[in-house]
């Protein structure tokens, strides 16, 4: 086992003020379990301060430091320098930013814009189902809710997006479609029908091509394809008062 | 060039809300449901509001559900007050227990994915300190989104806030506040990617900045966490309460922070130094591993200070280990999935063959912002601010003292987010949305000391350096010496701060200015978080002097820190609400001051 790596990184770079682009080598030692939010900490620390990398927990919770490395959208806080030489078989690393809105500097990108389509499918209960038991909570089986929890762990990194064949033409992508998906099988929604309009809209399910790029690269290893799947088939499975 | 220090717009507002996490989110849904069209802008310093810390809470909600045979109301009060060593105020405690339950039933309704017991009602687990009758038995109390409890409510106040109509500006800064007299009247603001500063006038201002968990080495608490809510008010002259009131969890993973879970060592995890020794056995030969947080903190910290740790050559951190090895594939598998997951994620090890790195880890600050139980912020010992409030992590009503409970954190922030945001809707009446007395002249200064900067100081290294020396002298042992060692040594390091330059002027995502910023707000936070310990000659929760360890009646009460200019401390006191005990009801004796003994 080597205790450090002598470890490249290509880095694409991007000033906003001349709005020139660039890719940037950053040589670094790195100990193996060092992961690639730390090599940009070290970048900034030793190297090169004005680097520019978004991230805020570093738990793989929220899904801000998604990045491509070699052209596979991950998150670059779990990615330990060892499993990425193991996986890659390299130590050169082309480090981009995802490609699902407009850069901003550097690795950043807009996310406001990439959010635009999750906005769009209304990521909350939109007309709720009356509760027979008022004042507490609704009462939703186990097995139901086993159904779709899967899905609720999505965390809107957009690697799925990224990763997607179809997503540049029109679609709202894997994980906006998978947040309806969520609301069509919780059965504490009543607005079935208007999400039904959207989900099989022009820039719904219909534009996947299933390449199933989706459950891929998902950090969180949701199968995204097979939620589009059930959402294709119309198998949402949860009436009323089931 | 143009000139960069003027404002590019103003916005007139309702309510301004800084920060949107659990805190932040809740007050802005709660304002949204109850006042529909009222103007509410939310700024967050993350890329976007679903990117909050709150998102990596994993535990669980306390509440008592009022179905409940025998849980009750009162002992949840006990508790709080019990786990706070007698530091919390007591109208927070009954106002905040008494509304929980309506709370999660208010998140479920709107939407959130509980976990579910075979009947289809919230499931309930247990957690540490949570009790029956006054101590006597372990109390199924919280209830939790498998082990993404925070990410759950984020997700559902996120979405409420979208329906509600809110303004979001993400990636964004409040560098000050600005005041009429006595009332605050908005914040500025700085938009990292525009790179502009504006102006935001409001008739209520929510600041739910969150917490300061960047001021140390290791930490649960993500990047952003840099105390700047705190330093916000001190730079306004305001105190900060408890400043000195941290959380250390005894076992954080070497590397990212993350917590390694209590119940690694209820299921039989062993703690191990350098020779493999299981020393708790040295420090609590009864209950060993599953000796009280506070003392495990201490023991693992001793041996990494008497030279029997190990160091972690890639994050240079001194840790133990924790040995997993002996459990059986069953408590792997089914008992502890998630925590050995990290291991296997961010160690890169597999914990049924290899041993884990730990070490303590900051978890939470107890102290913040003083607040009254509406959420509004004090400017003295009873005195408030009109038009301000705090909430969240960054505000201390005092809901827990000087030590938290798990699960009573997400229950503060969704209740007193609700609280406040009720209670801004009051001061909407009139045609306020006055001008402020002075706007911009001190942002402006400051920034333009950061830009005009001169020197060779690292700015990443001057971060580093004030996280050792905090974790070092100011951290889960704290000593006379140790304190006024650390004092000195933040005078030094904000005079390095002071002479850095930035290796680049643009204002567009410059992510060293941002940086440049924060290490201002962690100076300031650290200085009064070092005198504030300094000041408390005795020991209570997390706050530990080795050369005063017991705690001491005279030091009933809450500090107020004051910073003049930097270095330049003083203090007062807030009185610690004993209202419970002072009502004379049943089991009133409960809520005197008691010794904190499980």
């Amino acid at each position: 086992m080597e205790n450090e790596y002598n470890i490249t990184l290509k880095i694409r770079r991007y000033a906003p003020d001349n709005k020139r682009s660039w890719i940037q080598d950053y040589e670094l030692e790195a100990g193996r379990i060092l992961r690639f939010t730390d090599l940009f900490r070290k970048i900034n620390n030793e190297l090169d301060p004005s680097l520019a990398w978004n991230s805020s927990c570093e738990h793989a919770q929220c899904g801000t430091c998604a990045v491509k490395v070699n052209g596979k959208p991950l998150l670059a806080c779990e990615l330990l320098v060892e499993n990425a030489v193991a996986y890659f078989s390299t130590t050169v690393f082309k480090v981009e930013p995802i490609t699902i809105a407009p850069v901003v500097r550097d690795l950043i990108v807009d996310l406001e814009k990439a959010y635009k389509n999750v906005n769009k499918v209304k990521p909350y209960i939109i007309e709720a189902r009356e509760n027979p038991n008022p004042e507490n909570e609704y009462q939703i089986h186990p097995r139901d809710l086993e159904r779709y929890v899967e899905a609720t762990r999505c965390i809107n990194c957009f690697c799925c997006a990224a990763a997607c064949i179809s997503s540049h033409k029109g679609f709202l992508g894997p994980n906006a479609v998978m947040a309806s998906i969520v609301r069509l099988m919780d059965p504490r929604e009543q607005a079935k029908e208007e999400r039904l309009e959207l989900l099989y809209s022009e820039e719904g399910v219909y534009r996947c091509h299933t390449s199933m790029a989706c459950s891929f690269v998902c950090p969180k290893k949701i199968d995204v394809a097979h939620f589009i799947a059930l959402a294709k088939a119309g198998s949402f499975g949860s009436e009323p008062n089931r | 060039m143009a000139n960069k220090f003027r404002f590019h717009s103003t916005v007139r507002c309702d309510v301004l809300i800084v920060g949107g996490g659990g805190a932040g989110l809740r007050c802005a849904a709660e304002i949204s449901e109850k006042r529909p069209g009222t103007q509410v802008v939310t700024v967050t310093k993350v890329a976007h509001p679903q990117k909050s810390h709150t998102t990596t809470a994993q535990g669980g909600l306390a509440a008592v559900d009022p179905r409940d045979p025998v849980d009750k109301l009162i002992y949840h009060m006990f508790d709080t007050w019990k786990g706070s060593d007698c530091s919390a105020d007591q109208n927070i405690i009954k106002k905040i227990v008494n509304a929980a339950w309506e709370q999660i039933v208010w998140l479920e309704n709107h939407g959130m994915h509980f976990s579910r017991d075979g009947e289809g009602n919230l499931s309930k687990r247990t957690f540490g300190g949570h009790t029956l009758n006054f101590g006597e038995a372990s109390a199924f109390r919280a209830v939790f989104e498998a082990d993404r409890t925070g990410k759950g409510i984020i997700d559902t106040l996120w979405g409420e806030a979208l329906r509600g109509g809110i303004s979001f500006i993400n990636q964004s800064i409040a560098t000050e506040l600005l005041f009429k007299g006595n009332r605050c009247v908005g914040a500025v603001i700085f938009k990292q990617k525009e790179g502009e500063f504006i102006k935001i006038l409001a008739k209520a201002t929510v600041l739910a900045m969150g917490g300061s968990g960047q001021l140390f080495r290791v930490t649960t608490n993500c990047r952003q966490n840099t105390g700047d809510g705190l330093a916000l008010l001190l730079r306004a002259r305001l105190p900060v309460m408890d400043a000195e009131a941290v959380q250390f969890h005894p076992t954080g993973i070497v590397g990212p922070g993350i917590l390694a879970s209590e119940t690694l060592r209820s299921v039989g995890g062993i703690l191990r130094n350098r020779d493999l020794e299981a020393f708790m056995e040295r420090y609590a030969p009864k209950m060993k591993e599953l000796a009280p947080r506070d003392l495990v903190a201490r023991a693992i910290e001793t041996e990494v200070r008497e030279g029997r740790g190990v160091l972690n050559p890639d994050h240079n951190i001194k840790h133990v280990w924790i040995d997993l090895r002996h459990l059986s594939d069953y408590v792997h598998d089914v008992q502890i999935p998630e925590v050995t997951g990290f291991f296997k994620k961010f160690v890169n090890i597999d914990p049924k063959k290899d041993l884990c790195p730990v070490r303590p880890s900051v978890h939470y600050h107890m102290g913040g912002i003083p607040t009254n139980e509406f959420g509004e912020v004090q400017k003295g010992s009873q005195e408030s601010i009109l038009g301000l409030f705090a909430v969240g992590e960054c505000a201390a009503a005092s809901f827990h003292g000087f030590n938290r409970l798990g699960t009573n954190s997400l229950l503060e922030l969704i209740t007193m987010g609700k609280i406040a945001g009720e209670k801004a809707i009051d001061c909407l009446g009139g045609e306020l949305n006055e001008l402020p007395d002075q706007a911009g002249e001190m942002t402006f200064s400051l920034f333009s000391k950061f830009v005009d900067g001169k020197g060779k100081g690292n700015l990443g290294q001057i971060r580093q350096d004030m996280q050792t020396i905090m974790t070092d002298k100011v951290g889960i042992f704290r000593t006379e010496d140790g304190l006024r060692e650390a004092i000195e040594a933040l005078k030094g390091l904000k005079e390095r701060a002071d002479n850095t330059s930035l290796s680049s002027k643009s204002f567009v995502m410059n992510q060293e200015l941002i940086q440049r910023w924060e290490l201002e707000n962690l100076l300031a936070v650290s200085m009064v978080c070092a005198q504030g310990a300094l000041n408390r000659r005795e020991s209570r929760g997390g706050h530990f002097r080795e050369d005063f360890p017991e705690r001491k009646d005279e030091f009933n009460y809450h500090t107020l820190a004051y910073m003049e200019k930097f270095g330049k401390v003083h203090f007062e006191k807030r009185p610690v609400d004993m209202s419970l005990y002072e009502a004379k009801d049943e089991n009133y004796e409960r809520f005197g001051v008691i010794e904190r003994k499980y």
